[in-house]
C-alpha cells in the first residue's frame, strides 16, 4: 500500500514536472518568435514545436479576420493542409472572434483559436489532433496560438518600420543625390558663364569642360577641323573624317537637339543659327559620363553657341562696315572721314589705291560666287584690299601692285574655268580720287568691249589715245570734230538702223584688213565690201588717202571713246 | 561555496557542473558566444576543448589558440564531427559521453582545475546512423558534467533546426541561453527520467 502511494506520488510529481517542463520549453520557443522578425519564421516555428508539446499538430493558419482564402492561408508543418479546408471560412465567420471547434476533413478533432493583435484579431490557428487533446494540450495549443499571434503582430509592425525606414533612406538618399547633382549644376553654371563673360573664346571653353568633367574635349568646325582641345591626349596630327560621315554625324545631331554617342565620343552640336555651326565633344571612351558630365556638356554646347555667335556677329557687323566704306569710297567722299573709317578696319587707306572692276560672263556672273572667288584670290595673292559688289561687278580696291592678267587668270582658276573680264583703274592718291579711278576701270572695260579686242586685262593707264581722249574735260569740241568727220555715217545709222560707224571703225582699227575686220563684226567679206562701198559714197571720202585716214580714225576713237563715257 | 565561472558573454555568469544549451540565428550570432567563451577561458587558464561543425570554424578557432600552453600542453583543443561526435562514421553516445570524460580527465591529469567544453550540434541534422539519439545524449550529458570541474555549451543554430527538436533540447537543458539571457529551466527532464520514458 505505501508502495502503491509512493508510485501515485511520484508519479504524480513528474506529471507535473512535465507540465512545467512543457510550460518552461514554450517559454523559450515564445521567446524565440518574439525576437524574429520573419512572419514565416515565426509561424514555422510554432507548427514545427507542436509535436514537441503534445499529441496534435498545427494544420495551418487563416488570416484576413476570417476571410479565408487561397492566399492567406498558411499551412502548417508537419502534415498540416497545404489548402484551406473546404467550408473553414464560413465555419470561422461564425466563431465571430473566439476559440472554438471546427470540422476538417478526416480529422477526428480540430479547433481554431484565434490569433490576437493589440489592434484586434489576425486569424485563427488551426489545430488538429487524432483524438480529443487533454485538458493540458489544449492549454498549451491556447497559449501557442496567443504567443504566435504577439509575435506576428510584432513582427509586421517591425516589418511596416523597416519599409519605413527603408522608404526614408531611400528618400534621403535620392535627396542628397539631387542636391549633389543641384550643386555640380552650380558649378557648371558658374564655371561656364564665367568663361562666356570674360572672352576666354573657344580654348577657354574646352579648357573648362575639361575641368568640369575629367575628360579631354575637342571643339570642331562644321567641317570637323579642330579649333581648340582642353585636357591631355590631343591627337597629332587631328583626324579628319571623310565627308558623307561628317554630314551624316552632323544631320544627327540636328535630328536630335541633345548629346550623341558617337563611338568613344559624346558630341552635342552648338548652332546659334543655321549658318553657323560647331560641334563640342566629350572623349568618352569608357562611357563613364554622368548625368552632371552631360548637363556640363548640353551648357558648354549653350556657350559656345553664344561664342560662335559673337564672332560671326563681330565678323559680320566688320563686313557690312567695309561694305559700306567702298560704297562711299567709290561714290565719293571727304578723305578725313575715309581714313577714320578705314582705320577703324584696320585698313590702310593712306596708301595710293585704285579700283579694279572684274565682271563674270556665263556661269560667273553670279556675284556671291565671284565675290567669293575674288576674296579667295587677292588673299593668296597676299594684297591689302576692300572689296563689294557694284553694279552687277565686283569692286576691288587696293594698293597693292601686280600682273592684272595673272590675277584674272588666278580668279578664273578658283572659279573653276568660265569667263571674266577685269579693268583697272589708275592709281588715286586720296580716297577722294577714288570715283575717277572706278570711272577709268568701268572704261577701260567698255573700250575693250567695242574696239579692243582681246579678253585679258585691261588697264586704263595702256589705253593711250583714248586715255587721252578720255581726259580732255570739255567733250562739245571732241564731238564737234566726231560730227564733222562721221557726221553723215551717224545719222544713217540711226536713221536706217545700220552700223556703218561701227564698221568703219573696226576696218581702221584692223588696219584694213578685209578678214579680220569681217571676223569681228561677224559679217561675210562681201557685207563687209558693200558697206565700206556706202561709206564712201556717203562721205565722198577715200579712205586710202593718209590724211583722210588719220582724221576718220581718230574720229572713230574719239567717238567710241565719247560712247563709252556716257554710258 | 561554489565560485562562478565567467562565460565572457557580457556579464553572464555561470556554475561549475551546468550544462547550458545556447541558441543563435547563423555563424555571425553563433562567434558572438563561441569566441568570447573560449577567449575567457583562455585567459583564465582554462583547458578549452571546442568541437565546430567545419574545418574552416575551427581554423579560426584555433587561432584563439596562444602558442604555448600553461602547463606545457595544448590550452584549446578543436575537434570537428568527424573527429568527435560522428567518428567512426556514425554517432553513438556512449563513445561521445567517454570521449568528454577522457578528455575531462587528461586535462585534470595536465593540471587544468578547470575546464570549459563547447560543442556546435548542427552535426545532428547529417544523415548519418545514430543522430537521432541526439536527445538521449543531451539527457546523459546531465549525468556527466556535475561530476567534473567543468561547464558545457551546446550550440543550436535556430534556422536549422525545428521547434520540435528546440522543444526537446529545452526540456533536456536545466540552462537555456537565448541572446545573452538565462532561462533557467528547474523542470527539466532528469535524465533518468527521460532515458525511461524514451526506452518505453
Amino acid at each position: 500500500m505505501l508502495d502503491e502511494l509512493e508510485i501515485q506520488a511520484t508519479s504524480g510529481e513528474a506529471v507535473l514536472r512535465q507540465r512545467l517542463g512543457n510550460l518552461r520549453a514554450l517559454l523559450v520557443i515564445s521567446l524565440l518568435m518574439t525576437e524574429s522578425v520573419e512572419e514565416e519564421q515565426i509561424l514555422q516555428l510554432a507548427s514545427s514545436s507542436a509535436p514537441g508539446l503534445g499529441h496534435w499538430r498545427i494544420e495551418g493558419y487563416a488570416f484576413g479576420d476570417g476571410a479565408v482564402g487561397e492566399t492567406s492561408w498558411r499551412p502548417g508543418t508537419n502534415g498540416g493542409s497545404p489548402r484551406a479546408p473546404t467550408g473553414l471560412a464560413a465555419q470561422l465567420t461564425d466563431l465571430g472572434g473566439t476559440a472554438g471547434p471546427v470540422d476538417l476533413p478526416g480529422r477526428v478533432w480540430a479547433s481554431a483559436f484565434p490569433l490576437r493583435s493589440v489592434t484586434g484579431l489576425l486569424g485563427y490557428l488551426i489545430a488538429s489532433s487524432d483524438e480529443p487533446p487533454s485538458t493540458d494540450e489544449n492549454f498549451l495549443i491556447q497559449v501557442v496560438a496567443q504567443q504566435t499571434g504577439v509575435a506576428v503582430s510584432n513582427a509586421r509592425l517591425h516589418a511596416q518600420e523597416r519599409a519605413t525606414a527603408a522608404e526614408l533612406v531611400a528618400t534621403n538618399a535620392a535627396l542628397e543625390e539631387t542636391v549633389s547633382t543641384l550643386q555640380r549644376s552650380m558649378r557648371i553654371h558658374d564655371r561656364l558663364t564665367k568663361v562666356a563673360v570674360s572672352a576666354e573664346g573657344q580654348p577657354g571653353i574646352a579648357k573648362a569642360l575639361h575641368e568640369l568633367t575629367g575628360m579631354p574635349v575637342a571643339i570642331e568646325d562644321r567641317h570637323g577641323n579642330l579649333r581648340a582641345w582642353g585636357g591631355p591626349g590631343q591627337p597629332e596630327p587631328y583626324p579628319k573624317e571623310s565627308f558623307a560621315r561628317r554630314e551624316q554625324l552632323l544631320r544627327r545631331l540636328i535630328r536630335e537637339g541633345k548629346p550623341v554617342r558617337d563611338g568613344a565620343r559624346l558630341t552635342m552640336l552648338a548652332s546659334p543659327r543655321p549658318d553657323v555651326l560647331g560641334v563640342l565633344s566629350l572623349i568618352d571612351p569608357e562611357r563613364a559620363a554622368d548625368t552632371a558630365d552631360l548637363i556640363a556638356l548640353e551648357h558648354g554646347a549653350t556657350v559656345l553657341s553664344m561664342e560662335l555667335a559673337r564672332v560671326r556677329g563681330i565678323a559680320d557687323t566688320e563686313l557690312r562696315l567695309r561694305r559700306d566704306l567702298v560704297h562711299d569710297l567709290l561714290s565719293g567722299t571727304d578723305d578725313e572721314s575715309a581714313y577714320l573709317r578705314s582705320d577703324a578696319l584696320e585698313h590702310d587707306l593712306r596708301q595710293p589705291h585704285r579700283v579694279i572692276v572684274i565682271e563674270g560672263r556665263g556661269r560667273t556672273r553670279n556675284e556671291d560666287l565671284l565675290l567669293h572667288a575674288v576674296r579667295r584670290t587677292v588673299r593668296d595673292h597676299r594684297l591689302s584690299f576692300l572689296l563689294d559688289s557694284w553694279s552687277g561687278a565686283v569692286v576691288l580696291l587696293t594698293a597693292g601692285e601686280m600682273n592684272w592678267e595673272q590675277l584674272r587668270t588666278s580668279i578664273l582658276t578658283e572659279l573653276g574655268g568660265g569667263q571674266c573680264r577685269l579693268g583697272v583703274g589708275g592709281l588715286s592718291a586720296r580716297p577722294s580720287e577714288l570715283p575717277r579711278s572706278l570711272r577709268e576701270a568701268q572704261l577701260a572695260l567698255r573700250l575693250q568691249q567695242t574696239v579692243i579686242s582681246g579678253t585679258g586685262a585691261c588697264e586704263y593707264s595702256k589705253l593711250g589715245v583714248f586715255r587721252m581722249l578720255a581726259a580732255i574735260p570739255n567733250l562739245s569740241e571732241v564731238d564737234s570734230f566726231v560730227r564733222e568727220w562721221l557726221g553723215t555715217l551717224i545719222d544713217y545709222d540711226i536713221a536706217k538702223h545700220a552700223e556703218l560707224v561701227k564698221t568703219l571703225t573696226q576696218y581702221l582699227e584692223h588696219g584694213g584688213n578685209y578678214d579680220a575686220t569681217a571676223l569681228t563684226l561677224s559679217v561675210h567679206r562681201s557685207t563687209l565690201k558693200y558697206r565700206l562701198q556706202r561709206i564712201r559714197e556717203l562721205t565722198g571720202l577715200e579712205l586710202n588717202d593718209p590724211d583722210v585716214h588719220f582724221n576718220l580714225q581718230l574720229a572713230t576713237r574719239a567717238w567710241t571713246t565719247v560712247e563709252a563715257m556716257r554710258h | 561555496m561554489i565560485e562562478s565561472v565567467p562565460t565572457g558573454i557580457r556579464e553572464l555568469k555561470l556554475f561549475p557542473g551546468d550544462h547550458v544549451c545556447a541558441f543563435y540565428r547563423g555563424s555571425g550570432d553563433r562567434d558572438e558566444v563561441l569566441m568570447p567563451y573560449l577567449r575567457t577561458g583562455i585567459t583564465s587558464g582554462d583547458k578549452c576543448i571546442c568541437i565546430v561543425d567545419s574545418a574552416n570554424t575551427a581554423e579560426q578557432v584555433k587561432m584563439l589558440d596562444p602558442d604555448d600552453g600553461v602547463h606545457g600542453h595544448q590550452q584549446l583543443d578543436v575537434h570537428i564531427p568527424e573527429t568527435s561526435y560522428l567518428a567512426g562514421g556514425g554517432f553513438s553516445r556512449e563513445e561521445m559521453l567517454g570521449f568528454w570524460t577522457d578528455h575531462l580527465n587528461a586535462a585534470a591529469d595536465d593540471g587544468y582545475p578547470f575546464s570549459r567544453l563547447v560543442g556546435e550540434m548542427t552535426w545532428a541534422l547529417r544523415d548519418a546512423p545514430g543522430v537521432e539519439d541526439l536527445v538521449l545524449y543531451e539527457a546523459e550529458l546531465n549525468r556527466v558534467a556535475p561530476k567534473y570541474p567543468t561547464v558545457v555549451l551546446c550550440l543550436y543554430d535556430l534556422d536549422r533546426f525545428t521547434g520540435e527538436v528546440i522543444v526537446s533540447i529545452v526540456k533536456t537543458h536545466p540552462k537555456v541561453l537565448i541572446r545573452g539571457m538565462v532561462v533557467e529551466n528547474p523542470y527539466y527532464v532528469e535524465p533518468d527520467e527521460f532515458l525511461r520514458y524514451a526506452e518505453a
